[in-house]
């Protein structure tokens, strides 16, 4: 009897104190991933690892190109910018960067269609000190006129260092076609003239809109300890205020329309040194179709195989260097595209057969049993290969965290061993089995007068 | 078929027969003639790594690209035992990745798989390396593949600006030379030539093999020995080394219709073994940051600017820069450059510096490959893979004065390149002795 009271005291005992901890429900996690959410809202996981006497910390944010409607375009990732300029213990530039030094830190920041990440690695002594630094930048930002003139030309630096890149051109022409009205939402990189026009007010109404804990994620991975990472993390970014609002309900992100027919496009520019093709569709989401997401990326890594229909037809018959074929999860719409390095004689015949080859994905025999389970295989190997970095281990945890969920990250390797021909075959046939989609080529005045790609790069 | 899968999940989890005996301290070996230095990984990845030492030093210019050519040969063109077909197709059921590189000082040929799929793996490797077949099918149309790579590579201005500075700072000499070729040179190798090309270079006197991973001793000298018996014996490689040190500023520019300009200067720096290296590593990590500081930041000239010390058979130090403000952007460059010329560095920033430099070597040891990349970098360029391990102590012993003092020997007369539109810079501004451009007709990139 009183064992059996005792089993159960502690029992409700632990409910209460899992309860007290967190308030929240755990979710799955891999061996040596320890998470806590804080009162706050501030989702804080530590990543045991001590492959070097390293630290590396992440703050990622749901913040990025989806939020931007046209006259925010880009501003995210100014923000992200700013972020490394000013704050209230280091109020200019200089400042920061000493103390970057001083903590002899690696340090950079991404902005995403759907998320925006800020990561330092420093040895793992300073975490204390890295964290305090984390968070004077993040909940303390200065933004002034004169600090976001100087910023940004930089960004528009950025900007104009991509258009300086054929790839990048394509790329955009291509995203601009697939997403149409809302193309701001899927560009991060975003406008030149708002950009140039940005002001500090519009700093701030990001800030209110969408930094706070309840919309973020603390990653803290490497030679630490995780009860003493939690209890650091607590006290320094414990006071930190929740919204009292869900940013991503209060602003919502509007539905992208799906594409109505075919478009094809020809760019020509001195820049393209080679011809570059790119075809893109719209694919599954993790909202709408999670299973699709995790089918597609079995699919893709199918295609990649040397042995697939794709990678014969295409580069060992020598119509092109290279041919990629990729999915990305989104939480809205990932696209799935083809990024094609042809052989530039050969660029119609190489097209042609592209088109042969998508409208052949659905067809039995198109790949086999074997290819599906030497795809998993690759998947599996690709889990062990991913964590090797440990200071790259946050960034693609986040991505997940922003994108679908951490019990999908989690799961993702363990997935991929389940999906069956079946999937693959609803996700084709759902997504890109006679479905439009968009196809541009960029290519030089001189191989465009010879090859003449206007003439069957077309909807036929 | 599934249960491949679950097999190698199983054996992935349970403790490994490869690595049950491996060592947990690095350590070298010589197995025939060849020196073999293997470091534990403490992880389920093995990385090896055979280096044929020479780089550009072992073509002449007129057959640069060869060696790349011949390398990408080794994993395309097929072996003895399998066709390309068969060899890509049974590292991708265990996606292992066999490929190489060729660079500057040397060439590279690697692997890199789980430890447990080491034994499937390492036949093909040391079958691409020692014995290839290089049929001539699969050979054009990899040589189709190296030109459209180089014209690839021609449209990304920060490599395109990299290779055109090489070319100007080094001509008639070896770093002139680009282990990528030229599109006139590489369409014209022949299967032949390239075959006895690298016959010519597979020796055991040019080879050094790194390996990262934790296995078990016995095995790998067996397997190694096997592989190595394959390849005759060579005298030992010379590297000649040459010090770049150009007698005045130049400028040099070539217009490209891009959204701007990039800019790019080499001069030279310490070789690795010299008293200066290690001083000048810290100079110019110090300097970067400055240079980032006062462009970016202070001026926001450019989004990415670069500098860094390049130590090789000939050390260079390199600055970069794309901004639409050239001038602009080369005056700020002279007052820092002149300012810490006359004042010299803080000791505060060296001793930062110091720390900042312990964390990215660190950072450089997280992947096997990297771990591998430096045991081979220090084994070439100083012949001591250990400096790998001790750097962190080396750099804790420079002076500030040390630092000073390289930094104003190193920076002198920069061969400065110029890619974009020629009537925003006063060349005058870079090399005092140049002539202004003619007034560019530049228009902007199309896009539809």
């Amino acid at each position: 009897m009183h064992n059996k009271q005792s089993t159960m005291y502690k029992l409700i005992y632990s409910i209460f104190l899992l309860a007290t901890i967190s308030g929240f429900s755990q979710p799955r996690l891999p061996e040596n991933y320890y998470w806590q959410k804080m009162d706050n809202g501030l989702e804080v996981v530590v990543i045991e690892n001590n492959k070097v006497p390293l630290a590396t910390i992440e703050i990622a944010v749901k913040n990025g190109a989806y939020t931007e409607g046209p006259e925010f375009s880009g501003l995210s990732h100014l923000f992200e910018h700013m972020f490394f300029k000013a704050n209230n213990d280091y109020p200019d530039q200089e400042k920061f960067i000493r103390r970057t030094e001083e903590l002899g830190m690696i340090f950079n920041g991404t902005t995403g269609e759907e998320k925006v990440n800020y990561y330092f690695t420093f040895n793992n002594d300073s975490l204390e000190a890295g964290l305090k630094f984390m968070n004077s930048a993040m909940r303390f930002p200065i933004y002034r006129k004169e600090d976001m003139e100087k910023e940004n030309p930089v960004v528009d630096g950025e900007f104009q260092r991509a258009e300086s890149n054929p790839q990048f051109l394509l790329y955009f022409e291509v995203q601009k076609k697939t997403w149409g009205d809302l193309f701001t939402r899927k560009n991060p990189i975003g406008d030149h003239v708002i950009i140039n026009t940005a002001t500090p007010e519009k700093m701030m109404i990001i800030k209110d809109k969408y930094y706070y804990p309840n919309n973020s994620i603390l990653v803290i991975c490497g030679d630490v300890k995780h009860e003493a990472a939690f209890q650091l993390a607590n006290k320094i970014f414990g006071s930190w205020k929740h919204s009292g609002f869900d940013p991503h309900q209060k602003y919502p992100i509007p539905e992208f329309k799906p594409l109505t027919k075919s478009d094809y496009f020809v760019t020509v520019s001195s820049i393209a040194a080679t011809p570059y093709m790119m075809y893109q569709w719209e694919g599954p989401d993790y909202r709408n179709d999670s299973a699709a997401t995790v089918a597609a990326d079995v699919f893709s890594t199918l295609v990649g195989l040397n042995s697939s229909k794709w990678q014969q037809a295409l580069i060992d018959k020598g119509l092109a260097t290279y041919a990629i074929f990729q999915y990305q999860v989104l939480k809205y719409v990932g696209p799935v595209y083809a990024f094609i390095a042809p052989n530039p004689d050969k660029i119609k015949e190489c097209h042609e057969e592209i088109m042969k080859q998508v409208a052949e994905f659905s067809k039995p025999g198109y790949f086999t049993a074997g290819q599906i389970e030497d795809a998993k295989g690759i998947l599996l190997r690709n889990q062990i290969r991913n964590t090797e970095k440990p200071s790259s281990i946050p960034n693609q945890m986040t991505n997940y965290w922003a994108s679908t969920s951490l019990d999908y990250y989690t799961d993702l390797t363990k997935n991929y061993q389940n999906v069956t021909e079946a999937d693959i075959r609803r996700y084709i046939d759902k997504y890109l089995n006679n479905k439009p989609f968009v196809a541009g080529i960029i290519i030089n005045e001189e191989m465009n007068k010879k090859y003449k790609p206007e003439a069957y790069f077309k909807q036929k | 078929m599934k249960n491949r899968n679950i097999l190698f999940f199983i054996i992935s989890l349970c403790s490994l027969s490869l690595q049950s005996v491996a060592q947990s301290e690095p350590y070298e070996m010589t197995i025939e003639g060849v020196k073999v230095i293997v470091h534990p990984s403490h992880n389920q990845l093995i990385s090896v790594v055979t280096v044929i030492k020479g780089g550009v030093q072992n073509y002449p210019a007129e057959k640069q690209g060869i060696e790349g050519l011949a390398i990408r040969a080794l994993t395309e063109c097929g072996t003895v035992n399998d066709d390309k077909n068969s060899f890509k197709d049974k590292l991708d059921k265990v996606s292992g990745q066999v490929y190489g590189n060729s660079m500057m000082d040397y060439a590279t040929f690697r692997l890199n798989c789980v430890l447990t799929d080491f034994d499937i793996v390492w036949p093909l490797y040391s079958d691409a390396l020692t014995s290839p077949k290089f049929d001539q099918k699969e050979f054009l149309r990899i040589r189709q593949d190296a030109v459209n790579m180089i014209r690839d590579s021609e449209s990304d201005p920060q490599n395109a600006i990299d290779k055109y500075a090489k070319k100007v700072a080094f001509r008639g000499k070896n770093y002139a030379k680009d282990p990528d070729g030229t599109e006139a040179i590489v369409a014209k190798l022949t299967v032949d030539e390239t075959k006895k090309y690298y016959k010519s270079v597979l020796n055991r006197g040019k080879l050094l093999i790194v390996v990262v991973g934790d296995i078990d001793r016995n095995l790998l000298q067996e397997n190694i020995a096997a592989m190595l018996k394959k390849i005759p014996a060579g005298p030992a490689f010379n590297n000649k080394k040459e010090a770049y040190a150009p007698a005045k500023a130049t400028f040099s520019s070539t217009k490209k219709d891009l959204a701007t300009n990039y800019i790019q200067g080499i001069t030279g720096a310490p070789l690795p073994g010299t008293a200066d290296y290690n001083a000048y590593q810290l100079a110019m990590n110090i300097f970067s940051n400055k240079h980032f500081l006062d462009v970016r930041s202070k001026n926001g000239l450019s989004y990415a600017p670069g500098a860094w010390f390049a130590g090789g058979s000939t050390s260079t130090t390199n600055i970069i820069v794309s901004t639409t403000e050239p001038d602009k952007y080369k005056k700020v460059f002279d007052t820092l450059v002149s300012k810490l010329k006359k004042d010299g560095f803080t000791a505060e920033e060296v001793k930062n510096e110091k720390a900042g430099y312990v964390t990215s070597v660190y950072y450089r040891q997280e992947t096997n490959d990297a771990q591998a990349n430096s045991l081979v970098n220090n084994e070439v360029q100083f012949g001591n893979w250990k400096r790998s391990i001790t750097i962190k102590e080396e750099i804790n012993k420079v002076t500030l004065e040390q630092v000073n003092a390289v930094f104003k020997k190193y920076m002198g007369n920069i061969t400065w390149v110029y890619m974009g539109n020629p009537a925003k810079v006063n060349p005058a501004l870079y090399a005092p002795t140049s002539k202004p451009l003619p007034k560019s007709t530049v228009t902007p990139a199309k896009k539809n």
